[in-house]
C-alpha cells in the first residue's frame, strides 16, 4: 500500500513538475490546508456535537435537538457564540506568554498529522523518523499548558499547569517505551513502513496488526494515552471540580476556542497515532482506506468519551504513582520481551 | 426488635436512673454552682453564673456523660441576656440538661464553651453575630453569619431594622483579600476556594492555605446565604405564617423533614396531640423526603469524585425524579411542600388511594434494582474506592466533639439517630434498623447514606401497608388546633427531629402572644460543616473536595 506522500500526487493530479521545488512548496502548503481543514471538520464535529450527544446517550439524555437535523447546526451556533464573546485579560497576564499558549496547544496538535498516512495517499510527509516527529509534537502541547498556568496570573491556572506538567511527565514515558515495542517489531520509524508491517495476516483473515499481536502494549498505550490527552480518569489537569478550570480558567472567547480545539485535536492525534501502530492505519476491507482511518479515530475518540462518562478522577498523587512506579515498569518489561521474542524469531 | 440500641452505659453517670434523669442528683453534683433551677419543657435548666461556664461544663461532661452540646441559644430579655446550652447525651438523647447563663444588660459576657465542646466555637460566634453576647475565653470571636463591617447586633432589642448600613468603599474594597497567614511561610500558597467554585454545593468560601497540593491551614468562611430564618419565624404567627418557612432551609427535597422539626416543637409547647393516621403519613412523607436527598447527595458526591456531569449524577437525580413525583402527588407541590400543619398533614392522601399505593410499590420494587446499578457503578468502583476509603477520616471522638450528628456521625460509628433515641411520629412502631459503618472516611459517609435509603423503604412499605387498612371512618388526619395559637408566657422547648443531614432541632420560647419571642434552629449542617478543617488537615485538594461532599451541608441551612 506504499504509496506517494500528498505534495507528489497533488503536482501529478494538475500536471505540475514533482521535481521543482516551488511547485512542491506550493503543493504541501495545499497538501498541509486540506489535511488541516479535515482534521478541523472532524474537531468541530466532535466538540460541539458529537460529545455532547454521546455524553448523552451514556447519561440517559437526549442532549442538542433544536437546531437542524438532530441538532447538527449547533456547531454553527455554538462557533457564533463564542468567537462573538468578549475577550477578558486578567490582571497582571504575562502577555506574548499567554498569547502565545492557546497557538501552541491548538496548533502542535495539528502538527501531528503531517505524517500520517491516511489512506488513498493522504500523507504530507513519510520521513524515516515519522514515529519519533509525532511524539514529539505531541508532547509540545505540555509547553503550552505549562505557559497557560503560569501566565495566566491565577492560582487555579497554576496548580493546573502544575498538575500538567506533573501527568505528562509521568505518562509521556510509558507511552513513548510502549510505542518503541512497536518499533522493534516493525524494524522502522517510519509511518508508512509501519503501516505496511501490519498487513500480513496472522491468522487466518484476522491481520497481523499490532494491537492482535501483543494486544497488552495496546492496552498500556491507550492508557497511557487517556492520560496524554487529559481525559477521565486522568482530566487531573482541568479538574474542574477541584482547581475550577486549571490552566485554562482565565481564557475566554476566541483563546477559549483554541485552548478547546487544541484539546479535541490532541485525542484525535492520539486517536491516529494508535489507528497508525496498532490498527493497521487505514487498512480495512470494502471501505476506502481514509473512511476506515476515520472509523478508527473515532472509535478512540469514543472510547475517551465512555471513560469520561463512566470513571472516577483519579488523585495527582495517585496518578503519579501509577506512571512511575506501575506503568513504566510495565512498559520497560514489554519493551525488554518484544525485544527478546524479535530477536529470537528474526 | 430492631430499634432496640445495641449497649447503654450511660448507667455509670451521676443522675441516670431507671425512669430517667436525677436533676436533683446532677444539682448536687454541681453544688453551688447551681444559682437557681427552671423548668423547660424538655429538661430543667441550671441558672449558672457566667463566669463558671467552663468549670459546669465540663464537669457535666465528665462526670454526668454529657457529651453532645446540641446547640448554644442566646436571646436578649428586658432586663438581661441569655446563653442557653443544650446539653445531651449521644447515647441516649432523651437525657437532656439546659444550662442558662445570664449576663448583666450593660455589659453582656460570659465566659465560652468552646474549650469543653469543639461545638460551641461558632454557635458562640453567632451569638455574638446576632444577638451581641461577648464569650470571655473563646478562641477566635469573630462574626459569622454577617460581614465584618456589619453594624448592631440583628436579634438585640434595640437594633434598629429600618437603619440602613453604612459602609465606605474603602472598607469592602475586596473582602477575599490574601490572607496573611501564608505570608509567613514562603512555601506555602493561599487559595481562596470558593464562593464561587464547581465544588463547594452553594456559596461557601473555604480560605486554604497550601503546601504544595497539600492542605495545611483550612477555615470556612459561611454566612453568604443568611436569611434572617430565625427573625422571619420570630416574625410570623405559630399557626398559619411559620410552616411554610422551614421548607426554605434545607431546600433540597428535606422539606417534610423540616417542617415536622417546626410541628414538632410547636405542638410539644401547645401541647398538641397529633392522630394517629395523620403521624403515619407523616412518617411516610418524611422518609421520603430523606430518600429523595440522600439520592441527591450521592449524585453531588459522585459529581465531585467523578469530575463532571457524569453518568452516576444523572442516575441519582433520575431515581430522585420518582420520590419528587410521588411527593408531589401527595403535597401538590415539588420542593417547597407546605404539607404539615400543627396537629396533622394538610390533606389526606389523593384520590384514587389505591392508584397512589400503587405507585409507591411500583418504586419501591424498582428501588433494589437501582440501588445494585449505583452500587456496581459506584461503591464498587476501585478507583472510587481508592479516592474515598481512608480518606476525610473522623473519629468517633470528633465526632462528639464538634457535635456532628446524622449520617456523618453513624459514618463513623457513633450509633445515634433521633427517630430511634426520642421516638416520634410513627417510627417506634416500626421495624427498620439504625445503620451504622465503622470506618469515618468519605466512603463510610456514602454507604451509610445507600443503606439507610433502603432502611427509609422499608419504612415506607410498612406505612403503606399500614395506610392501606386504616378503617375509612377513623381518617382522622386534623387534630383540633385553635383558630390562634397562643401558648402560656414563658414556656420554653428544644425538640429535635432527625433530618436528612442530621438532628434538626428547634428552640422556642413563648411570651404569651402568637408569635414566638425567640426562634432558635439548630441547623444540623451547620455543626457538621465545623469538621471539616479536621478531616482535611494534610491531605490534598481533591480529598478536601470529596469530604465537603460526603458532608452532604446545604449552604441554606448552614447560614439560615
Amino acid at each position: 500500500m506504499q504509496s506517494a506522500p500528498l505534495p507528489e500526487t497533488l503536482a501529478n493530479l494538475l500536471g505540475l513538475d514533482p521535481n521543482s521545488t516551488a511547485v512542491m512548496i506550493v503543493m504541501s502548503l495545499i497538501g498541509a490546508g486540506l489535511i488541516g481543514t479535515l482534521m478541523m471538520t472532524n474537531t468541530a464535529l466532535a466538540g460541539p456535537w458529537a460529545k455532547r450527544k454521546i455524553t448523552a446517550a451514556f447519561t440517559d439524555r437526549i442532549a442538542v435537538d433544536r437546531i437542524g437535523p438532530y441538532g447538527l447546526f449547533i456547531i454553527v451556533a455554538d462557533a457564533v457564540r463564542l468567537l462573538s464573546k468578549e475577550l477578558i485579560v486578567p490582571e497582571g497576564a504575562d502577555r506574548p506568554a499567554w498569547d502565545l499558549a492557546p497557538l501552541i496547544i491548538a496548533s502542535t496538535a495539528l502538527l501531528g498529522f503531517a505524517v500520517i498516512p491516511m489512506g488513498n495517499g493522504i500523507q504530507l510527509a513519510d520521513p524515516e523518523v515519522g514515529l519519533a516527529y509525532v511524539f514529539a509534537t505531541a508532547s509540545m502541547a505540555s509547553v503550552g499548558l505549562v505557559m497557560a498556568g503560569y501566565a495566566s496570573n491565577n492560582k487555579y491556572s497554576f496548580l493546573g499547569g502544575l498538575r500538567a506538567v506533573a501527568q505528562n511527565l509521568a505518562y509521556e514515558i510509558p507511552l513513548i517505551l510502549t510505542g518503541a515495542s512497536v518499533v522493534i517489531f516493525a524494524g522502522s520509524l517510519q509511518m508508512s513502513e509501519i503501516v505496511a508491517a501490519q498487513q500480513q495476516s496472522l491468522i487466518g483473515p484476522l491481520p497481523s496488526w499490532y494491537a492482535f499481536v501483543n494486544p497488552f502494549a495496546f492496552v498500556l498505550f491507550l492508557i497511557a494515552n487517556l492520560a496524554e490527552v487529559g481525559r477521565n480518569p486522568f482530566d487531573i489537569p482541568e479538574a474542574p471540580t477541584e482547581i475550577v478550570a486549571g490552566y485554562q480558567t482565565e481564557y475566554s472567547s476566541v483563546y477559549f476556542v483554541l485552548v478547546y480545539l487544541g484539546e479535541f485535536i490532541h485525542i484525535f492525534l492520539g486517536g491516529a497515532i494508535i489507528a497508525t501502530i496498532f490498527l493497521g492505519g487505514p487498512a480495512g476491507p470494502v471501505l476506502p482506506g481514509i473512511v476506515w482511518f476515520l472509523i478508527k479515530i473515532w472509535g478512540v475518540f469514543l472510547f475517551t468519551q465512555w471513560a469520561r462518562s463512566a470513571v472516577p478522577r483519579v488523585r495527582i498523587d495517585q496518578l503519579i504513582e501509577i506512571g512511575w512506579k506501575g506503568m513504566l515498569v510495565l512498559s520497560l518489561a514489554n519493551l525488554l520481551l518484544t525485544a527478546v521474542i524479535v530477536g529470537v524469531t528474526v | 426488635m430492631s430499634l432496640e440500641k445495641p449497649s447503654r452505659d450511660t448507667a455509670l453517670d451521676v443522675g441516670v436512673t431507671e425512669d430517667g434523669l436525677d436533676y436533683d442528683a446532677l444539682a448536687d453534683l454541681l453544688g453551688g454552682h447551681v444559682l437557681d433551677r427552671e423548668e423547660h419543657l424538655n429538661a430543667e435548666g441550671f441558672v449558672i453564673r457566667p463566669d463558671e461556664v467552663q468549670e459546669v461544663l465540663s464537669t457535666l461532661k465528665e462526670e454526668a456523660g454529657f457529651d453532645h452540646c446540641a446547640c448554644v441559644t442566646a436571646q436578649e430579655y428586658d432586663d438581661r441576656y441569655e446563653s442557653i446550652y443544650h446539653l445531651r447525651k449521644y447515647n441516649d438523647p432523651t437525657q437532656e440538661l439546659s444550662i442558662v447563663v445570664p449576663s448583666p444588660k450593660d455589659d453582656p459576657h460570659n465566659e465560652s464553651a468552646a474549650r469543653v465542646y469543639d461545638t460551641a466555637d461558632w454557635h458562640e460566634r453567632e451569638a455574638y453575630d446576632l444577638v451581641g453576647i461577648d464569650y470571655d475565653d473563646h478562641p477566635d470571636l469573630r462574626r459569622i453569619l454577617l460581614p465584618e463591617t456589619w453594624q448592631g447586633h440583628p436579634l438585640s432589642q434595640d437594633y434598629n431594622q429600618d437603619q440602613p448600613q453604612i459602609v465606605s468603599l474603602r472598607e469592602h474594597a475586596n473582602p477575599l483579600e490574601d490572607d496573611k497567614r501564608s505570608e509567613d511561610d514562603p512555601d506555602t500558597m493561599f487559595v481562596n476556594i470558593g464562593p464561587h467554585h464547581p465544588a463547594t454545593h452553594g456559596v461557601l468560601h473555604v480560605e486554604t492555605v497550601l503546601d504544595g497540593e497539600q492542605i495545611a491551614d483550612l477555615e470556612p468562611d459561611i454566612g453568604y446565604l443568611h436569611r434572617c430564618e430565625e427573625q422571619m419565624c420570630q416574625q410570623g404567627t405559630y399557626r398559619h405564617q411559620i410552616m411554610p418557612y422551614p421548607d426554605r432551609w434545607d431546600y433540597i427535597s428535606a422539606g417534610i423533614l423540616n417542617e415536622w422539626a417546626y410541628a414538632r416543637a410547636a405542638e410539644d409547647l401547645a401541647d398538641i396531640e397529633v392522630p394517629e393516621y395523620a403521624q403515619v403519613i407523616r412518617t411516610m412523607a418524611a422518609e421520603m423526603c430523606r430518600i429523595a436527598s440522600h439520592e441527591l447527595a450521592l449524585a453531588t458526591f459522585a459529581l465531585d469524585v467523578f469530575g463532571d456531569f457524569t453518568a452516576v449524577f444523572q442516575y441519582g437525580i433520575r431515581d430522585r425524579e420518582i420520590v419528587q413525583n410521588l411527593l408531589e402527588d401527595l403535597t401538590g407541590q415539588r420542593l417547597m411542600f407546605n404539607y404539615l400543619r400543627l396537629g396533622g398533614v394538610a390533606w389526606d392522601l389523593p384520590e384514587p388511594r389505591e392508584e397512589y399505593f400503587e405507585k409507591i410499590r411500583d418504586f419501591l420494587d424498582d428501588l433494589p434494582h437501582k440501588l445494585e446499578e449505583i452500587h456496581d457503578l459506584v461503591t464498587g468502583n476501585e478507583i472510587f474506592q481508592m479516592r474515598c476509603v481512608d480518606t476525610g477520616v473522623l473519629s468517633p471522638e470528633q465526632v462528639k466533639q464538634y457535635g456532628a450528628t446524622g449520617p456523618v456521625a453513624r459514618g463513623s460509628g457513633v450509633d445515634y439517630d433521633i427517630r430511634r433515641d426520642d421516638p416520634y411520629g410513627y417510627y417506634d412502631e416500626l421495624d427498620w434498623n439504625v445503620v451504622t459503618e465503622q470506618g469515618g472516611d468519605n466512603f463510610s459517609r456514602v454507604l451509610v447514606r445507600l443503606r439507610e435509603v433502603e432502611e427509609s423503604a422499608r419504612i415506607i412499605e410498612q406505612c403503606v401497608d399500614l395506610l392501606e387498612q386504616w378503617p375509612e371512618d377513623d381518617r382522622e388526619i386534623q387534630a383540633n388546633v385553635p383558630r390562634t395559637l397562643r401558648p402560656d408566657p414563658d414556656k420554653e422547648i428544644y425538640r429535635s427531629v432527625e433530618g436528612a443531614k442530621g438532628e434538626l432541632g428547634i428552640y422556642i420560647r413563648s411570651d404569651g402572644t402568637d408569635k414566638p419571642a425567640r426562634f432558635k434552629i439548630r441547623s444540623p449542617c451547620f455543626s457538621n460543616l465545623q469538621t471539616l478543617p479536621e478531616m482535611s488537615q494534610g491531605e490534598y485538594i481533591p480529598d478536601m473536595i470529596a469530604s465537603l461532599g460526603s458532608l452532604d451541608i446545604v449552604l441554606g441551612e448552614v447560614d439560615r
